[in-house]
């Protein structure tokens, strides 16, 4: 058994939201059979980014903002990995908007993880996109993931999760990685992940949380009403959270390579001269 | 003096004075065309290159666009000649014009002998051996549009220089066969057209025709197509990229190209997404590149520092323009020069190449992708807009000197004989053996932070220099292995020229006129500009006595890299420099010489 990079211990807090992530993502790997090999995470800038080096895993520490980017990159690359990436709400909601935005639309099979604790933890408590109105002196109105999630009209897969409630994280995780597997596109979930030293929210959230399975119009297949229910719920004064868009859709057709009809995709394609000398050759025949 | 072929005038295939041979022959000839964007004039550019290049002459086309679709004034230059020349020439030997701003600008530049021909249904000129044709009305009854006046306007070139008419006809066939049956019988028409008309036509006393050169079996390309082609060949297979004047064609070849490679080539939402997919593709174990100008190459700095301390190879091809900010996209500079020798906050190795026609454009982006790879450092191609995007003639491009090196990735095979795998293992090289994510029994950590040899993070002061030197050094060690430069006329010239990129054609035009003058002179062609090749360039300057550093930019980028890396030759480099955002002229080289006065 040749030796590989060992995870190190959490740099994060006793009692972070982030360690709910961290278990919920070892259990849905180890339950879906994933192997160690095959598993990229890809992780931004931030306590949350951090996770990779806290797991068996092929880690890349991206840049600030541009993890998604990157994992897009990996997935093309190479759809035979499994390809996650996780970072904070500033992180994806801030430097990392653009990004975030044509994520959904770009609808590589991948899962983005967001640990939003509504600021910015590890710079030390500055106001982040989804901070509340009067945190920190924030004047901006919270940005609202899901909502903006449900209004980019691609066929993905939207959760939101809540770190106090590491059981249903880890059934959504794994049906988020089941949906990537199958290469039906992007899967993003949000998770509430409380930041314990600078906006302790562990109790205010409990409260609030609204899982909106149990709400009576509920339906993940229809983007209409998953908005509705999500904008009231927010109006008042709940957190909605669960499976907010399980796409009717059975398999995405959109970028990466299906490894079907002997495809191998960019990574496994044969690239020496010899094996593609005659195409070559045509090609440049084509020259005027 | 103007005699526009009356529409009345039945087209006879006999009789016209047109058909009578051209009076004297030219070695060298320059065709100007000038319209409003729209009119076509790049189309006879393109078709009159085809038509030289099958007659065996070397060619270069240059276009001066606006960075808009439609309207405003564009024109073409073409140029022919019996000598290999890649450089616009000064004087017009005959004048296309589509407009009247058309003959304002090629007027002054028309040589005493040229003729100019122009279309007469929307303006009149009153030059001497200027001759009017109503293309647009010619072909806009039989053909119904009056956008075929361009071909017209070919045709007619054809009679009056004395073209070969089959393979005349056949330039067209092959332009326009790829867009079908009607687009191409159209064009066929407005060529006969064309030609009727000026057969019917008399009026242009000076006429002359090109002698057929030796150049066979050449291709006429440009250097953007020229590094999608080698990027291909060379294995690349991840292509991420946002349009932006003048790199956009390397783009769009590939999505053309690449495909059938089992390549993916993707637009991404900006520079900063571009050059992160690729980051994410190349550690995925893919040959990436992306291909960008000034404006999207300061997005991409970010990305560029990432890829080199996190060590994923990446080439990054920079078609330079006229800049800082917007500057004119369609305009050509070479100014990134130290933008690019200087990349980035912090400090970290970055190879920059300089290729100067289409087949070195071929070969460099087949060695950006080896040198990436076996060294992990980020490889930029330094292109300009005349590179890019001019045409010129080009050997065919060979593809028994491509050789794929992919350095120190290790196989399946070769994991399995590890006892540990760090992706940042200390080696003699500085360069340590990585297998791509996916590969069984393996995994690591990668990462941007300073990190140890098994990529965790690091604050460890004696990591710290053991892993920037380990970086830091490949610039070093590297340089063997990097594209020589290379020299141009006798060892024993005492008059030195520098330069990069499409600079080199001019020069070697200069370098040439000089010797017609009896002063011998010596070219050095920096294939390599970063690390600065100092085991080149120092003995090139030790055999001559002065040496011209030539460039397109304001401040004399490289002339200040060689001062800085050789102070002891600093008397003898003299800067001659454009920054207009046109492309140097050979006399305008020699303007600056004192040797050839």
């Amino acid at each position: 058994m040749v030796q590989s990079a060992k995870p190190v211990s959490p740099i994060w807090c006793p009692g972070c939201g982030d360690f709910g992530v961290l278990a919920a993502m070892k259990r849905a790997a180890a339950n879906l059979k994933i192997p160690t090999h095959e598993l990229v995470l890809v992780g931004g800038i931030g306590c949350s980014g951090s996770i990779h080096n806290f797991l068996e895993i092929n880690g890349l520490h991206a840049l600030h903002g541009r993890l998604l980017a990157q994992a897009v990159g990996v997935k093309l690359a190479n759809p035979a990995l499994t390809v996650v990436a996780a970072g904070g709400d500033g992180d994806g909601y801030a430097i990392g908007m653009g990004h975030f935005m044509h994520a959904f639309k770009k609808n590589a099979s991948i899962l983005y993880i967001v640990m939003n604790n509504e600021t910015y933890g590890l710079t030390k408590g500055q106001a982040s996109p989804t901070s509340q109105i009067g945190f920190e002196g924030n004047v901006e109105p919270p940005f609202h993931s899901i909502l903006t999630a449900l209004s980019i009209p691609a066929p993905n897969f939207i959760a939101r999760t809540f770190s106090g409630d590491p059981k249903a994280m880890t059934s959504i995780l794994e049906e988020a990685l089941r949906f990537n597997r199958e290469g039906r596109g992007f899967a993003f979930v949000e998770d509430l992940s409380p930041c314990v030293t600078y906006n302790d929210t562990y109790k205010l959230w409990r409260e609030k949380v609204l899982d909106v399975a149990t709400l009576p119009d509920y339906d993940p297949t229809d983007r209409k009403v998953m908005f509705r229910l999500c904008l009231e719920t927010t109006e008042e004064g709940r957190i909605p959270i669960g499976v907010m868009h399980r796409p009717k859709e059975a398999a995405h057709d959109g970028l990466e390579l299906k490894l079907v009809g002997g495809r191998n995709g960019p990574v496994r394609t044969d690239i020496s001269v010899g094996t593609n000398l005659p195409a070559y050759q045509k090609l440049l025949a084509s020259l005027a | 003096m103007t005699t526009p072929a009356a529409r009345s005038t039945p087209l006879a295939e006999t009789a016209g004075p047109g058909e009578s041979p051209p009076s004297h022959e030219l070695t060298d000839l320059s065709v100007m065309i000038g319209g409003q964007g729209g009119d076509g004039t790049l189309t006879v550019s393109d078709l009159l290159g085809r038509y030289f290049r099958k007659r065996g002459l070397y060619v270069y086309t240059s276009r001066n666009v606006l960075s808009r679709i439609r309207g405003g004034h564009a024109d073409a230059s073409v140029r022919a000649s019996r000598d290999p020349v890649a450089a616009v020439k000064s004087r017009v030997d005959v004048l296309v014009a589509f407009d009247n701003e058309a003959i304002e600008m090629g007027k002054v530049e028309l040589e005493p002998h040229g003729f100019v021909i122009y279309d007469s249904t929307t303006f009149r000129v009153d030059l001497p051996n200027s001759v009017g044709f109503p293309f647009a009305t010619l072909v806009g009854g039989p053909l119904g549009q009056p956008i075929f006046k361009n071909t017209a306007a070919y045709g007619a070139l054809s009679v009056l220089l004395g073209f070969d008419a089959d393979q005349t006809r056949s330039v067209i066939e092959e332009r326009f066969k790829r867009r079908g049956g009607e687009a191409l019988e159209k064009n066929l028409k407005a060529l006969e057209i064309g030609r009727r008309a000026a057969l019917a036509a008399g009026g242009v006393a000076n006429r002359f025709s090109v002698a057929p050169g030796e150049a066979h079996d050449m291709i006429l390309t440009t250097g953007n197509q020229a590094v999608a082609l080698g990027f291909v060949v060379g294995g690349g297979r991840f292509f991420a990229g946002y349009p932006i004047t003048p790199a956009t064609e390397i783009m769009e070849y590939l999505q053309r190209y690449l495909p059938a490679f089992e390549g993916v080539v993707r637009q991404a939402e900006d520079e900063l997404a571009a050059i992160n997919m690729i980051i994410g593709a190349s550690y995925a174990g893919a040959r990436v590149m992306t291909s960008t100008s000034g404006p999207g190459l300061s997005l991409m700095t970010e990305g560029i520092g990432h890829a080199a301390t996190a060590e994923i190879p990446v080439v990054v091809a920079d078609c330079q323009r006229v800049g800082p900010s917007t500057g004119q996209p369609t305009r050509h500079e070479q100014s990134d020069l130290s933008h690019l020798a200087n990349l980035g906050h912090g400090e970290y190795p970055r190879f920059i190449l300089s290729p100067s026609t289409p087949e070195d454009c071929f070969e460099l982006t087949v060695e950006a992708l080896n040198l990436a790879e076996k060294w992990r450092v980020p490889v930029i191609l330094l292109l300009d807009q005349a590179l890019c995007q001019n045409t010129s003639t080009s050997s065919r491009f060979d593809l028994s000197k491509v050789h794929i090196d992919r350095g120190k990735r290790l196989t399946a095979t070769a994991v399995a004989a590890l006892q540990q795998y760090k992706i940042y293992e200390l080696t003699e090289d500085g360069v340590s053996a990585v297998a791509p994510p996916g590969t069984p029994g393996v995994w690591s950590e990668v990462t941007g932070n300073e990190h140890d040899e098994w990529g965790h993070v690091s604050v460890n002061p004696a990591n710290r220099v053991r892993q920037m030197k380990k970086r830091m050094e490949k610039m070093v060690k590297a340089r063997d292995d990097l594209p020589p430069a290379r020299v141009f006329g006798p060892p024993d010239a005492k008059v030195g020229f520098i330069g990069f990129g499409g600079t080199s054609g001019p020069i070697l035009e200069a370098v040439r006129m000089l010797e017609t003058r009896g002063v011998p002179a010596r070219y050095l062609q920096a294939r390599t500009v970063y690390p600065v090749p100092v085991h080149e360039i120092d003995p090139f300057l030790k055999t001559v006595d002065v040496a011209y550093v030539v460039e397109h930019n304001y401040t004399g980028q490289l002339a200040r890299l060689l001062r800085e890396t050789m102070p002891w030759h600093h008397a003898k480099l003299r800067s001659i420099l454009k920054y207009d955002g046109s492309t140097f002229r050979a006399p305008q080289i020699l303007a600056n010489v004192k040797e050839a006065a």
